[in-house]
């Protein structure tokens, strides 16, 4: 049986992931140019390699149309519903952290703990007139943490697709729910992160589809033990 | 099985819908989605089935029947009392079972006999119940949030922490984990040393000025979300509580009044007894509470067979008062829920407050009950 992993197809992600493979003793060459999206690994000629986006990547291993994927884990989490009936987390890489967390304007004084915004979110209509409006692309996550973990239900989500820490300031939403690494950019744009709202610490992983015909397949669980090897 | 005809007791279920006097509507299968996001919150849109117009208007298939037959009544500018009722099919993403699935029920709008509409609506329920299933014991139980509201102001708790225990009320987790919360301080922190004058000295409108002045120098909207007002507000409300913590004697009175759980007709003379042992005035919601007794008499309904639970409530901010739902005994699929929700009307647009209680039916649960020999679901 041929095994497709997917790995980023551009950037320090998929140079580290290539890095991390080539430590693994999975040296992974570009079939074609340079550019090519596809590859192999050298020596195994049973394993396909495929370069792909990395939310392409959290997609593909969720219809399990491939079998590993290198990508972050808030992708997976975002991306797949119940993600840990359906995909396996192998190994996490060490690199591509970042944090995805709860953030409000720092003159928000009172407002310290999810707690805190518990509180103001369920006086907000009767002040505002409307809803806590939250931006974010991550749908899910927040939905759980707020809705699940911290029992609000009472915000709207406003998509936001790029530049969400510009939100509260341009008036576009109150609060953010993004991905940061260093903080900096929320520093930048007045916010803070909740003493709570960290809602996930995530890094790139060696993720599997879970799919029967893994079961004793010698291939799969070479990948997984080189790879698990190489960030020990 | 998918529900994709009309239950064969659909045409009992009208002819006692005419019979009791209500006006059947009809409502639109393809809504718009935001009322029913904004009323029920962000976490129905996974549970819902989304699609968007051509000119991006977010829609929705019905999810149920009561926000559809409100707004259409604030559209129609109909005149109240009005009973409502209506019976059709609604669509939600559900683990198992089937997609869509028929619902019916009354929704009464603008009766000011509060207890009489209450106590009609449970009697309605019950009945039309009893008569789909016949042989069959119900069980139901009743909630009063107006209840937990009045012993939480008559234990002179701060007007935040009311609000909150308010708004947790009927999520027995959130519940637990508040008043853990609120029975240790808790310390603001983190505020710099110029805030922290200005709190000391108690000049408002200082505060308030600087809080402005920061908004404006970091290019936030002073008025777009929470004002500086709200926030000094806010923060002073903090601060006075810091060092207070919920007192053993009071967590006892909740906890205790929280674990009440009895047959209805006991529940008076119990919360009348609670009342006067932890030394609170409820003068006010205990007689809104036998009223609906008395009235629930009056209807021919028998408060022995109904339970009485002070936990139980819905953690929606429209509901106000009386929640109930029905179920076989020994089952627990509610094949009924009902309650009061006063504040819906003007959440969504009505110009004056629209007295409003109701209920649904849950018409695959009770073919699904129909279909269990007799006896079956005690077991």
């Amino acid at each position: 049986m041929t095994i497709t992993i997917a790995l980023p197809s551009k950037g320090r992600m998929k140079d580290d992931a290539s890095a991390i493979f080539e430590k693994a003793g999975l040296k992974i060459v570009a079939v074609g140019n340079e550019r090519s999206y596809r590859g192999r690994v050298e020596g195994l000629d049973d394993v396909e390699i495929a370069f792909l986006s990395a939310s392409e990547i959290s997609r593909e291993i969720g219809s399990g149309s491939i079998d590993f994927g290198v990508t972050g884990e808030d992708l997976i989490r975002e991306g797949l519903s119940e993600a840990d009936a359906r995909v396996e987390f192998c190994a996490r890489l060490g690199f591509g952290h970042a944090d995805v967390v709860v953030a409000v304007p720092e003159i928000w004084l009172d407002v310290d703990t999810m707690a805190d915004l518990g509180d103001v979110a369920a006086d907000f209509r009767a002040r505002h007139g409307r809803r806590l409006a939250i931006a974010t692309k991550y749908w899910r996550l927040t939905q759980q943490f707020f809705s699940a973990q911290h029992g609000i239900q009472l915000y709207r989500i406003v998509e936001s697709l790029g530049a969400t820490e510009g939100a509260p300031a341009s008036g576009s939403a109150d609060i953010i729910v993004d991905i940061t690494s260093t903080g900096s950019t929320l520093k930048a744009n007045h916010l803070k992160i909740l003493s709570d709202g960290i809602m996930l610490r995530s890094q790139a992983c060696l993720v599997r589809a879970r799919k029967a015909e893994h079961a004793g397949d010698p291939l799969v669980a070479k990948i997984i033990a080189a790879v698990q090897g190489a960030v020990a | 099985m998918p529900l994709i005809n009309l239950p064969a007791f659909a045409p009992d279920l009208l002819a006692d819908f005419e019979r009791l006097g209500t006006l059947r509507v009809d409502t639109p299968v393809i809504q718009p989605a935001e009322p029913f996001l904004d009323m029920a919150g962000e976490d129905l849109r996974r549970r819902i089935f989304m699609t968007e117009s051509e000119t991006g208007r977010s829609l929705c298939l019905r999810p149920e029947f009561t926000i559809p037959v409100c707004l259409r009544h604030i559209e129609t500018a109909t005149g109240t009392p009005q009973r409502y009722s209506y019976l059709g099919e609604i669509f939600r993403q559900r683990r198992e079972g089937a997609n869509e699935f028929y619902q019916a029920g009354i929704e009464d709008l603008g009766e000011t006999d509060v207890a009489g509409a209450d106590a009609r609506a449970i009697g309605d329920a019950i009945a039309i119940l009893s008569a789909r299933l016949p042989g069959k014991k119900l069980d139901v139980t009743l909630g009063d949030q107006s209840v937990f509201e009045a012993v939480v102001a008559a234990c002179g708790l701060p007007a935040g922490w009311q609000k909150r225990l308010i708004h947790a009320f009927g999520n027995s987790t959130q519940i637990d984990a508040l008043l853990t919360r609120l029975s240790s301080p808790q310390p603001v922190t983190g505020l710099s040393a110029e805030i922290e004058a200005l709190l000391v000295s108690g000049d408002d409108a200082t505060l308030i000025a600087h809080l402005d002045e920061t908004m404006e120098a970091t290019g936030y909207s002073t008025n777009a979300s929470r004002s500086p007002k709200e926030i000094a507000a806010r923060l002073k409300e903090k601060r006075a509580l810091e060092k207070t913590a919920l007192d053993g004697r009071t967590l006892a009175v909740l906890r205790e009044f929280l674990s009440l759980n009895m047959p209805l007709a006991d529940a008076p003379a119990a919360l009348f007894q609670f009342a006067e042992k932890s030394g609170l005035t409820l003068d006010g919601a205990l007689s809104r509470f036998d009223a609906r007794v008395a009235a629930l008499g009056n209807a021919g309904v028998d408060a022995k067979r109904l339970t009485y639970r002070a936990a139980f409530g819905r953690p929606l901010d429209y509901y106000t008062g009386l929640v109930f739902e029905i179920v076989i005994e020994g089952s627990s699929a509610v094949l009924a829920g009902g309650g009061r929700f006063d504040r819906l009307m003007t959440l969504l647009g009505a110009k004056e407050r629209i007295p409003a209680v109701g209920f649904a039916l849950w018409l695959d649960r009770i073919e699904q009950a129909l279909a269990q020999p007799q006896g079956e679901a005690a077991q």
